[in-house]
């Protein structure tokens, strides 16, 4: 069930430019979160920003949780601004988690620029539970926009970065990074990203035959599953269930689920 | 002190004043995780069609300043499952419940009000004859919501009075030159209530990739940006009709919902607020009992209608 509280920020920083990680003290919502789950911010008790911003959980932890956001518009601007001290009402967790399945011996996580934000959760989650180290593929459009891959390092993951034009690590799309790491029997993606970039990785881990989870981003107002504003197009026979809920169905899919022709 | 909440709406008995907005609050199992749902005064249901739907494609939502534009399309489990899936939990729990139904033609809603009442689905009607989102914004012009016409307002109106006993609100849009219009017609046509007002028309265009925010191209505007305009047509709608009405149109606090009870409703529905606030219609319904003891008001019908010019 979820929580709704006003939760004291502990931590407050930008860790790239134009990123930042908030860490709040939240016992209740971090004993019942999941890796892959997400939270809704009230960024200011005013009516503006109107709706409550949706992010992902990126590391749980006992008394509290981290997310690791972009500064994409108004709300994640003005969310940059509180600082430690401050609290801040928040509403989850919320969504279903990323499967964990202890049969694959291979965990190859996939992220495209912020789509991270979920992941580091999930590798915890995988060590503990399964005892194995999941491999990462880090992409992003430039250098500057490629974050965290020094706290999967931490971690003891294997990191492979690739950005579009080269400016660090290898000059490659994430899915043609997957492609080289040889996806095969045992193996399980999980993947977060923009569209195309999900897209592209679904198909690589469909060519391979191996299953691919991934963690769906959408404009939501209500989070919990009742306003349908979030909705995506999903392979179902039945018309009227066609339509997904990014909130309450995902935000992880199978990828098999969705239809990627209309992305 | 003890207060009255309970109001009637033309035959449906609420205990208090506040029901939600249909569509905000889906079938009311969502957020009776974050509070007892049965508290309302009505639970109205999302729109009901006679056929599950799909809804529009997305993006079907954005937020705008004080609000959000959506165009979800009445996407929604249609009568069968809802009866089915839906319907018991509500009954279980007592709420009293406004099944508001959309349907394609007369005879639709018709058929929706009568399974309504036949199967014990829901204690009123409310018709949906205003939903902006389910013509194609490119080809479609003028008027093409029924509650854009009177003549068609008193119509349907009049068909679904012949097929339920229960009680018959319409919901009117706001998109017209002068709401008391279908409102007066709605109430020639025998409804027992108004619900006013849905959302009104607004669109919104990414100048960087030229295209527009919604996939519908056009949707409804709802939220606290709509309220004084709320305010101000039940307040219109007031002086003519003598039939209740269900104010609505950005409502987040009890003084909110005060401002359409003095206006002149006889109800509020809590819209799109609840998605940022769960138990918000749970605060209105408290705050307006705290209202009634700060103003001596030992009975809230006493308000309705009551602003002092």
């Amino acid at each position: 069930m979820p929580w709704i509280a006003d939760c004291p920020i502990t931590s407050h920083q930008e860790v790239a430019p134009g990123h930042c990680r908030m860490v709040i003290h939240a016992p209740q919502i971090a004993k019942d979160a999941q890796a892959g789950q997400f939270c809704m911010l009230q960024v200011q008790e005013g009516l503006y920003p109107f709706l409550r911003r949706p992010m992902s959980v990126e590391r749980i932890f006992a008394d509290g949780l981290s997310f690791l956001y972009k500064i994409v518009g108004e709300g994640t601007r003005l969310l940059s601004r509180m600082t430690q001290g401050e609290t801040i009402n928040v509403q989850g967790p919320l969504g279903k988690p990323f499967p964990i399945d202890p049969s694959f011996d291979r965990h190859i996580l996939v992220a495209g620029g912020i789509g991270i934000a979920p992941f580091p959760a999930l590798a915890d989650a995988i060590k503990r539970t399964l005892g194995k180290t999941p491999e990462v593929i880090i992409a992003a459009r430039t250098e500057q926009a490629l974050v965290g891959n020094r706290d999967f390092r931490q971690m003891g993951c294997k990191v492979h970065l690739a950005t579009d034009d080269g400016s660090a690590g290898k000059k490659a799309f994430a899915s043609e990074m997957l492609e080289k790491l040889r996806p095969g029997p045992g193996t399980v993606v999980y993947a977060c990203g923009p569209m195309p970039m999900m897209k592209a990785t679904h198909a690589v881990c469909e060519a391979a035959g191996v299953p691919c989870f991934t963690s769906l981003e959408a404009e939501m107002a209500c989070g919990d599953g009742v306003c349908l504003g979030c909705a995506v197009e999903a392979n179902v026979e039945i018309e009227s269930e066609r339509m997904v809920r990014v909130c309450k169905d995902g935000p992880v899919f199978d990828s098999k689920l969705i239809h990627w022709e209309s992305y | 002190m003890s207060i009255n909440l309970q109001v009637n709406v033309g035959g449906l008995v609420m205990k208090n004043p506040v029901t939600v907005g249909s569509g905000t609050f889906g079938y009311g199992q969502e957020y009776d995780q974050y509070f007892d749902v049965a508290q309302l005064g009505a639970v109205t249901v999302k729109s009901l069609s006679l056929k599950p739907r799909t809804g529009n494609k997305p993006p079907r939502l954005v937020e705008t300043p004080a609000g959000m534009l959506n165009a979800i399309g009445l996407q929604n489990v249609g009568l069968d499952a809802y009866l089915r899936d839906k319907l018991p939990f509500l009954r279980q729990k007592g709420c009293t419940i406004i099944g508001n139904i959309y349907g394609h033609s007369m005879e639709e809603y018709m058929e929706l009000a009568k399974r309504l009442e036949a199967e014990q689905g829901a204690d009123a009607i409310e018709a949906n004859l205003s939903c902006p989102n389910v013509h194609d914004a490119r080809t479609a012009r003028g008027c093409k919501l029924v509650a854009q016409s009177p003549e068609r307002v008193k119509e349907y109106t009049q068909a679904i009075k012949t097929s339920t006993k229960l009680p018959v609100f319409i919901k009117l849009t706001p998109n017209v030159m002068d709401i008391v219009e279908p409102a007066l017609a709605a109430e020639e046509g025998g409804a027992d209530g108004i619900s006013m007002i849905n959302t009104l028309l607004g669109m919104g265009i990414n100048p960087e990739t030229r295209k527009p925010i919604l996939s519908n191209i056009v949707g409804g505007l709802s939220g606290p940006a709509i309220r004084p305009i709320a305010v101000k047509m039940v307040w219109d709608v007031a002086k003519y009709v003598k039939i209740p009405i269900i104010g609505m149109g950005g409502i987040c606090n009890a003084d909110d919902a005060m401002q359409f009870i003095l206006a002149g409703a006889t109800a509020v529905a809590v819209g799109c607020y609840s998605f940022r606030q769960p138990d918000a219609a749970s605060k209105v319904i408290q705050g307006l009992e705290e209202y009634c003891i700060r103003h001596e008001i030992t009975d809230i019908n006493k308000l309705i209608g009551a602003m002092m010019v």
